[in-house]
């Protein structure tokens, strides 16, 4: 009775999501208690992925807004390229990270794939230890139904989340301890830890700067799109594996765009003595900005304990901030 | 295993009482996203828990596993204004508990308030900018037991904040606590069991057989025997499977236990490995005492003693108290390296010793063996059978030790895995048994080929016409065990002769 409750419950979580895919409705009502934990990756790469950009014209400020899933960038620029890696390898991270605090149930102990088919019987044999690969292979199976045309997008995107998936992959930190006789290290035992997902973050953020563009190869036969090779006069070379690959170049995100997904920067807040991206000169794209004054009043000489204390004095300056026209 | 705790929140305002609070299942506590939440909702430190459970969902533990030992990773925040303070400590209220059905109290193990230091770098430069990032925290020893009697483990870890006694005070923003569980694979357990119950029987053989051989001989045996003996005696008493018992009881000094096996142990390989070069040196002393070594296995026992006094310490106390560690403290820390160190100066001495006495028992063989034509048939025999058996043995010594040193260097190097096509080996576990196959091996060798004939022993001794028309095996069984049983009486014979 209890289970059919929860089918029913799923059932209609499932369907009340926007933005889902078929498949991805489906893989929600078989396993409903990772639609929170695949929610909450996405929610983490998509603030990841603010945090990165916070500087940028484009600020990750279009994702998110309604929902975790289904949101796309229409062209397949950098940005977009950045968004599905992000986004793939937070539902990656945050799947691993859950199984390893018991939210999720059945996991996979990484042994059932060689040879121990009663779980059980193979924890008690030989252990495990609830791995980055269970967490990958659920994003796969999860952000990668999404794409369902057969078109060059649908290839850069495939591309794009196996890049991010892979980047994490790669930055599993192995860590060992030796408990031999009297702690001597004639036994040692290693184990992978998750990387911390701001570090992810940031090594995407430079994949992005390197990003490269590609071009589709089609098939000679049936004209589909069948992969994708680096955009260069006479190269035939196919993009690495932790590449972030794009199609099109990208807007200027200036002004508001529906067509390219741009939000523009007006009423965006600027700097205006930096020479970077979030100079007001970069920032407002020569369209020149409105200067407030006002008090700031906050909160200063901070006294923090942990976790929650916080004694503050509050402290108030006469400040100015910069807002696009 | 890794385990993230999750953070729980105590719910009750007055803390009277301990309850148990578990992370999942079904009355699981009230969670906390991030500590942001906690601010919002005024929440003290002393009110949250973060609570861990061994094993994840739908596992149990086994008495198998043997031990468990946890180690504790710190993720740390960097923030401008709540930056860690250099040798930051934190202090921990950490508690224990055990149930062996999922709907059975939980019963406590040990609770305590440990302090442990903190060692943290963090990579980025400290401003404004890389605020949010991680700090790289060194793992902390966290909890060792020896025993893994129940099903369910229950772990409740609090971070007290008191101000005043400068408690948990700049220990930076902590984010999360992880835990790492390591125990010894059922499978491991069960390959080890059968070996040891396999081995200890055909020890156990072999040093009867051993033993009525020197009984049978009408002298009292000899130093060089008796340390055979006593080689053999500690290997059955490493081998003895007594840990059949932690299956069914809850030992918990089943680890400590283990190490002193070990040390008693190699403690006489290695004493062994010294009287055997003593009493080959040829050089006519006498040497059949204890106390003629003790140049050199004082060393030894020097270096045991101090091992053992570090692993009372350590495991000692553990038993007591499961999530203590000497290397917490100053003292604590301190104190172990002295004695380690002091192990080491021992085991270095004694090296050298054993090092020289060899070299001693080279330059006497190969001073022997120019002389060996000119000397009489017996007396060649003997001297011959002395420069082969000591060969021999250090050939097997040494073929032992370099086993032991490649397998401890690949150990090292892999990561405990093979990988040939889909079958994945697990390379530890099977040199472990492997070497340890190998140095039962040894000592069974040892006693079978180094003990005292009593064939041919009353009529061949004057003429030194041994065992012709025996095999080959038994060929070399006599001649290297026969010189050692009628040494002295060769010795008095040469003496009359020559004077």
């Amino acid at each position: 009775a209890l289970s059919s409750v929860v089918a029913l419950g799923a059932n209609i979580i499932c369907n009340k999501i926007p933005g889902l895919a078929p498949r991805q409705r489906a893989i929600c009502q078989s396993r409903p208690d990772a639609i929170i934990v695949i929610g909450e990756g996405a929610q983490m790469g998509i603030n990841e992925c603010q945090y990165q950009f916070r500087y940028g014209r484009w600020n990750c400020s279009a994702l998110g807004e309604k929902t975790v899933f289904g949101q796309e960038l229409r062209v397949g620029s950098r940005e977009a390229a950045f968004t599905y890696a992000i986004t793939a390898a937070g539902v990656a991270h945050a799947v691993t990270a859950a199984c390893s605090q018991g939210n999720l149930s059945n996991c996979g102990c990484d042994r059932e794939k060689q040879g121990y088919y009663n779980q059980e019987e193979g924890w008690k044999w030989g252990g495990c230890s609830a791995d980055i690969r269970y967490g990958i292979e659920f994003s796969r199976r999860f952000v990668d139904a999404r794409e369902i045309k057969k078109n060059a997008r649908r290839l850069m995107n495939l591309h794009n989340n196996e890049a991010g998936r892979k980047v994490l992959e790669e930055r599993m930190k192995l860590e060992c301890k030796c408990h031999g006789v009297s702690g001597s290290c004639t036994t040692k035992t290693c184990w992978t830890t998750l990387p911390k997902f701001r570090e992810i973050g940031y090594i995407l953020k430079e994949k992005y700067n390197a990003a490269v563009q590609v071009e589709v190869v089609r098939a000679s036969r049936l004209r589909q799109p069948t992969f994708l090779k680096i955009k260069q006069i006479k190269s035939y070379q196919k993009p690495m594996e932790t590449d972030l690959v794009y199609i099109e170049k990208s807007p200027n995100y200036c002004e508001e765009d529906a067509s390219t997904g741009s939000v523009g920067t007006q009423g965006r807040l600027c700097n205006r003595t930096s020479p970077n991206a979030d100079g007001c000169d970069m920032m407002c794209c020569g369209r020149g900005y409105n200067t407030h004054q006002y008090t700031k009043v906050w909160q200063c000489n901070c006294k923090f304990h942990w976790c929650c204390f916080v004694k503050c004095n509050t402290c108030s300056e006469r400040t100015e901030v910069f807002t696009c026209k | 295993v890794p385990y993230m705790s999750v953070k729980c929140i105590d719910v009750r305002k007055n803390h009277h009482k301990t309850k148990w609070l578990m992370p999942w299942g079904p009355n699981h506590c009230e969670k906390l996203k991030d500590f942001d939440e906690a601010v919002s909702r005024q929440i003290e430190a002393n009110d949250i828990v973060f609570a861990v459970h061994i094993p994840l969902p739908s596992k149990e533990m086994s008495p198998w596993f043997q031990f468990m030992l946890f180690i504790m990773q710190l993720d740390i925040a960097f923030k401008m204004d709540n930056d860690l303070k250099e040798n930051a400590e934190i202090t921990l209220d950490v508690s224990l508990a055990y149930r062996d059905d999922m709907f059975n109290d939980w019963e406590e193990i040990a609770h305590a308030i440990e302090i442990r230091k903190l060692k943290c770098t963090f990579g980025s430069p400290k401003t404004l900018e890389s605020e949010g990032r991680h700090y790289d925290c060194d793992f902390l020893p966290f909890m060792e037991i020896g025993s893994v009697a129940h099903k369910y483990y229950l772990i409740n870890i609090r971070l007290p904040v008191n101000e005043r006694k400068g408690i948990n005070v700049g220990i930076g923003e902590v984010k999360d606590i992880r835990l790492v569980g390591i125990h010894q694979n059922g499978g491991f357990t069960k390959v080890w069991f059968a070996m040891k119950t396999f081995l200890t029987p055909s020890i156990l053989i072999i040093m009867v057989w051993y033993w009525r051989r020197i009984t049978l001989m009408t002298r009292a045996p000899v130093l060089l025997e008796k340390v055979i003996f006593a080689l053999g005696i500690s290997m059955t008493f490493i081998n003895i499977p007594v840990e059949w018992f932690s299956i069914g009881f809850d030992w918990t000094w089943m680890l400590l236990f283990g190490d002193i096996r070990q040390g008693i142990f190699y403690a006489m390989l290695l004493s062994f490995w010294i009287i055997f070069c003593g009493e080959h040196m040829m050089d006519q002393n006498e040497r059949n005492r204890l106390s003629g070594y003790w140049k050199q296995v004082g060393p030894i026992a020097v270096g045991s003693f101090c091992l053992f006094i570090f692993d009372m310490c350590e495991r000692g106390v553990q038993l007591k108290n499961p999530f203590y560690s000497i290397w917490t403290t100053e003292v604590g820390t301190e104190l172990a390296m002295a004695f380690i160190i002091v192990a080491g100066i021992c085991l270095c001495l004694y090296f050298l010793f054993l090092c020289f006495m060899v070299f001693q028992v080279f330059r006497n063989i190969s001073g022997k063996q120019s002389s060996l034509p000119a000397m009489s048939k017996a007396r060649r025999l003997h001297y011959e059978g002395l420069i082969f058996r000591f060969k021999f043995l250090m050939l097997i010594t040494l073929a032992c030790a370099a086993m032991t040193v490649i397998f401890f260097i690949v150990s090292q190097v892999t990561e405990g895995h093979w990988k040939w096509g889909d079958i994945t080996i697990q390379v530890n576990s099977a040199f472990f048994t492997g070497i340890y196959g190998m140095w039962n091996l040894y000592v069974f060798a040892l006693m079978f080929l180094y003990a005292p004939s009593h064939k041919n022993y009353g009529e061949d001794q004057s003429n030194g016409d041994l065992g012709v028309s025996s095999g080959e095996e038994l060929q070399l069984t006599t001649t290297i065990t026969h010189v050692d049983g009628p040494t002295e009486v060769y010795k008095l014979a040469r003496k009359e002769a020559q004077e």
